[in-house]
């Protein structure tokens, strides 16, 4: 876990420890500067304490100190690494994980990231040869940040970091805030701000003393091939295999641990597993709401109750959201529209009362096909290449007239002619793509065309070549989850310096369920090797009602405690004076949505997201 | 010893001209067993009648229903008892489990003794009738240490089952020298995850980190093509891995003379029953005078004897993989040395050597001695 930074121009570490200084929340119990003075370069970590506890200070060196390491993150078969290194001659001085970089590094050079299996970001300074390497794992679970100007490179954690340690100037990036209102989220290499950058997941970039800047993809998801000829029980065995293996190496700590239950298939499964990997009680944590019909505190009491775990449940009231919800956009260092940042916040705190690493089940539904719109997907792609064009828009604007919304809805837009695309833009950015053009305000002036996004999309999963469900599960591997699900994750528990664990995105798992067929995958309700698997672990829990997604009431919260937050950012917001949406819009959406005529929470979201965020930029946070 | 007069009447269901480990395994030893008199007993297939009159060899075929192997084994036992009628066997030599339940029968009715071929993975797919027949068979021989223990724990009795390795052709030579590239081969069908092209994927870069030029040839073709060719991309692997497909055998033993190393790092299955019951192609490698890497695990802990003339691994670790062939790319002697006592245990499994084991013991069989286990 932790928080790493750097400068390749910082002979006097003035910038790192400015950044250092600036990501206490990601590493409050240890920080450190390593200086190589003759090469003008300072690598900086700070570190929430999880391995070895007493030695793990930042950054580290190999046994004649020419090799610098500084990681953000965990390595996973660290202990595997270090009986391999331990063989070879490598004298390991601490228990940490880090360690296995610095001597990794001198096996493999650059390669090193093949031998991990982890989260990971990390930088490694090789002062033999002057060059300076950093890494991203492979989905993006833990973030790096960097920018590069006159052959120098600076890299950091966080966006916001980024900035304390460089010239920034804190200008955006009118493409990357168009990117954000069509998302939610900033996907791929660009940031919020111009001059700065991401490094996207799977990625390595070496930085050598003549200024060159070199970016290589080392790993992608694989596309799903849906080979094999195996049984449905022979590829549950494997996935059991994998998945034990995976969960069993995310139980390593030194520190107390806990599972997040959502009562969903994916976090029972893991739980399910965790509790036999354990000598005594797991505990596990829930949260509700006390408005809307989202709340599973039941769903996830009653599967706590057949694992046997120590329980904990949180119910996030009403007037809780009006302080937590703005102080927790306000605080990320991109903006993020995911609804449920706030409740993933907030059962982060709660958990830390009790633990330090927290075990959940992100990433499941991407790799086994869990979201309902796969299906739908290959549906509509069926339908495109049996029914005549005409006759499919015919009976697509009958049933949108004849039927309520909902199931029907989306029926109607299974039907309708459309490239598959587009239609997954659609549902993936929902109301918020088609507000684009009357909401945007003149920073943002011809920035609403269609065309861009969708090409975006078809780039990011350009290598697929499998079935319809098969390309947009890889295109949510390599979109979504590292822009959306991932950054919530890292971003809420840091801001209280808990940590994440996520054993389905372990690589050996991805490639193994991308060998499987994506229509058996999304088969039924969909993750179908996960639910039989679930079934002959806990065969109870199976049957239990379904959960769909990690959901909040956000329209409820909207009329309700977010009201006058909204209504306060209309007002006198930056994103409005600085002329990104235009306020008389904005004002009539937010009207539309309190009025109850619509439910406007997608967009709406996205603007208070991006206001709340954008005012604390620019030093005015007292909005709340 | 030898006893022309023992008649053996050899059931399988896999037999030759189809390709395989079994059918090749089957077509050795009576090609090379003399003392006996052997009628082969087996399915009808594509190219039977010219490969039955070009072999020589005494084939009798039932008629296979199209696809579907429950019934073509029913066909196959049910001739059996007419076969054994006129044939008049003095023992059962049932090449699959699959063909044990007419020699259970003959053996109960008419005390003709039978032995049990076993492989591995029928105990696994077929369990209960693995079990009846190793229990029920006079003797049983298992193609590696392996496969004898998953015939004990079906209930063998262990004085019964003999353990007798799968022969290999020897090439008349092997290469004076090989190929200066490194690289490392692959063979085998691309039917099943356990032969380890995942980990070998997964090994790859590591190894290509300290052998730079190390490239990964795959020969074999099968289902899991598409799979393997997304994991290379996923790995951007693209340009030192060549998938061949499947080539003649000719082509095939050119890159058995070329390459460094055989790597077939195969694991156990998820259930942890079956994968590879002995692995003849470690052996045909062996007979090249190639090193092999392999699993720990199974039968290839007969095939390939560990640091001597090859190394085994945990075949569901990369790194130890990676290690592991890295070291054998990277010291040329001791690839060489390992090579050269690898084409030594292939030549302690000439064909002859194996066949007159398999002879010996369906002699003693045939006249009623309780043979030892071995």
């Amino acid at each position: 876990m932790c928080g790493i930074c750097g400068r390749t121009d910082d002979p006097a570490a003035t910038a790192v420890k400015a950044m250092n200084a600036a990501m206490v929340h990601r590493g409050p119990d240890d920080q450190g500067i390593h200086t190589d003075a003759e090469a003008g370069i300072s690598i900086g970590a700070r570190r929430l304490s999880v391995i070895d506890v007493e030695h793990g200070h930042q950054p580290l060196a190999n046994e004649d100190g020419t090799i610098w390491a500084a990681l953000n993150g965990e390595i996973y078969n660290h202990p595997a690494l270090k009986a391999m290194l331990r063989e070879r001659g490598h004298r390991l001085a601490t228990g940490t994980d880090t360690e296995v970089l610095v001597h990794l590094y001198e096996d493999y050079g650059p390669d090193l990231v093949y031998a991990l299996e982890g989260m990971f970001a990390f930088a490694i300074w090789d002062s033999r040869n002057g060059s300076l390497l950093v890494a991203r794992d492979r989905f993006g679970e833990k973030p790096l940040f960097y920018s590069s100007e006159g052959g120098q490179l600076a890299f950091a954690s966080e966006l916001t970091v980024l900035a304390a340690g460089t010239e920034l100037s804190g200008d955006l990036d009118p493409a990357a805030v168009d990117e954000y209102f069509v998302y939610g989220y900033l996907p791929g290499e660009r940031s919020i701000l111009s001059g700065a950058r991401q490094l996207p997941p799977g990625h390595l970039m070496r930085w050598s003393a003549g200024g060159e800047l070199e970016l290589r993809r080392y790993w992608h998801p694989p596309s799903p091939s849906g080979a094999g000829a195996e049984s449905t029980e022979d590829l549950v065995g494997e996935l059991r295999r994998l998945l034990e293996t995976s969960v069993r190496s995310r139980l390593i700590a030194d520190v107390p641990l806990g599972v997040f239950l959502s009562g969903g298939v994916d976090s029972t499964l893991i739980a399910a597993l965790a509790a036999r990997e354990s000598s005594g009680a797991i505990k596990t944590f829930t949260v509700g709401y006390d408005v809307g019909e989202v709340s599973e505190t039941d769903v996830a009491r009653a599967t706590a109750r057949e694992l046997g775990s120590e329980h904990h449940e949180l119910i996030l009231p009403q007037e809780e959201v009006a302080r937590r919800v703005p102080a927790v956009l306000s605080a990320m260092d991109q903006p993020l529209a995911d609804q449920s940042l706030p409740a993933f916040h907030a059962i982060a705190e709660f958990a830390r009362e009790d633990v330090t690493v927290a075990v959940g089940g992100e990433g499941a539904d991407e790799l086994f096909g869990g979201y309902p719109r796969y299906r739908w997907l290959a549906r509509a792609e069926r339908i495109g290449g049996v029914v005549p064009k005409p006759l499919a828009a015919l009976g697509s604007r009958a049933l949108a007239g004849a039927l309520p919304a909902g199931r029907s809805r989306r029926l109607a837009d299974v039907l309708a002619p459309r490239e598959a695309m587009e239609r997954q833009l659609d549902w993936i950015a929902g109301p918020r793509t088609a507000l684009r053009g009357s909401l945007y305000g003149p920073r943002l002036a011809g920035a609403s065309s269609r065309a861009q996004p969708v090409a975006e999309l078809e780039r990011a999963c350009e290598a697929a070549d499998g079935s319809v469900a098969g390309r947009f599960m890889l295109l949510d591997q390599v979109h979504w989850l590292p822009g959306d699900v991932l950054t919530k994750a890292d971003r809420a528990s840091m801001q209280i310096s808990l940590e994440v664990r996520t054993p389905y995105l372990n690589h050996e798992l991805a490639e193994f369920a991308a060998t499987v067929s994506p229509d058996l995958h999304t088969s039924g309700k969909g993750k179908v090797l996960l639910r039989l698997l679930l079934a002959e672990l806990l065969p109870d829990s199976s049957r239990r009602r379904p959960k769909t997604a990690f959901r909040v009431p956000a329209a409820e919260w909207l009329r309700g405690p977010l009201a006058p937050v909204l209504r306060d950012q209309v007002d006198s917001g930056c994103t409005y004076e600085e002329g990104w949406i235009d306020r008389t819009a904005a004002s009539t959406l937010l009207e539309e949505h309190l009025r109850g005529d619509a439910d406007r929470s997608e967009a709406l979201w996205s603007l208070l997201a991006f206001g709340l965020w954008l005012d604390r930029l620019r030093g005015r946070d007292g909005i709340a | 010893m030898a006893s022309p007069e023992t008649r053996v009447l050899l059931v399988t269901p896999d037999f030759p001209p189809a390709k395989g480990g079994i059918q090749l395994l089957l077509e050795r030893l009576i090609e090379n067993a003399p003392g006996l008199r052997t009628r082969v007993l087996t399915l009808g297939q594509e190219g039977a009648t010219e490969f039955d009159r070009d072999a020589g060899l005494d084939v009798r075929r039932v008629a296979r229903a199209d696809g579907d192997r429950r019934i073509a084994a029913l066909r196959l036992n049910a001739q059996t008892l007419r076969e054994a009628a006129t044939f008049r066997p003095d023992v059962i030599l049932s090449g699959h489990v699959v063909a044990s339940l007419a020699a259970i029968s003959l053996r109960r009715a008419l005390r003709t003794p039978f032995v049990q071929y076993v492989h591995a993975d029928e105990f696994r797919v077929r369990a209960r009738l693995s079990a009846a027949a190793v229990r029920r068979a006079d003797a049983t021989i298992a193609v590696s240490a392996y496969t004898r223990e998953m015939a004990l724990a079906a209930g063998a009795r262990p004085e019964r089952v003999n353990v007798i390795h799968p022969g290999v052709d020897l090439p008349a030579a092997v290469p004076a020298a090989r190929e200066e590239e490194p690289t490392l081969l692959t063979v085998a069908t691309l039917l099943f995850r356990y032969k380890g092209h995942d980990v070998m994927t997964r090994a790859l870069p590591l190894i290509r980190a300290q052998v730079p030029e190390a490239r990964w040839i795959v020969v074999g073709d099968g289902p899991f093509r598409p799979a393997i060719e997304s994991a290379i991309e996923a790995y951007g692997l693209g340009g030192s891995v060549e998938l061949l497909g499947r080539v003649s055998d000719s082509e095939r033993n050119e890159w058995l003379d070329r390459a460094s190393v055989f790597c077939m790092p195969s694991r156990l299955p998820a259930d942890g029953l079956g994968g590879e019951g002995f692995g003849i192609v470690y052996l045909e490698a062996a007979a090249h005078g190639m090193p092999s890497l392999g699993g720990n695990v199974a039968g290839a802990r007969d095939a390939v004897l560990d640091g001597e003339t090859g190394l085994l691994v945990d075949p569901t670790d990369h790194l130890a993989l990676a290690a592991a062939a890295t070291r054998l790319l990277a010291e040329p002697e001791l690839a060489r040395k390992m090579g050269a006592a690898a084409r030594r245990h292939a030549e302690a499994h000439a064909w002859p050597l194996i066949a007159a084991k398999v002879e010996a013991l369906l002699h003693e069989v045939a006249s009623g001695r309780v043979p030892p286990a071995v």
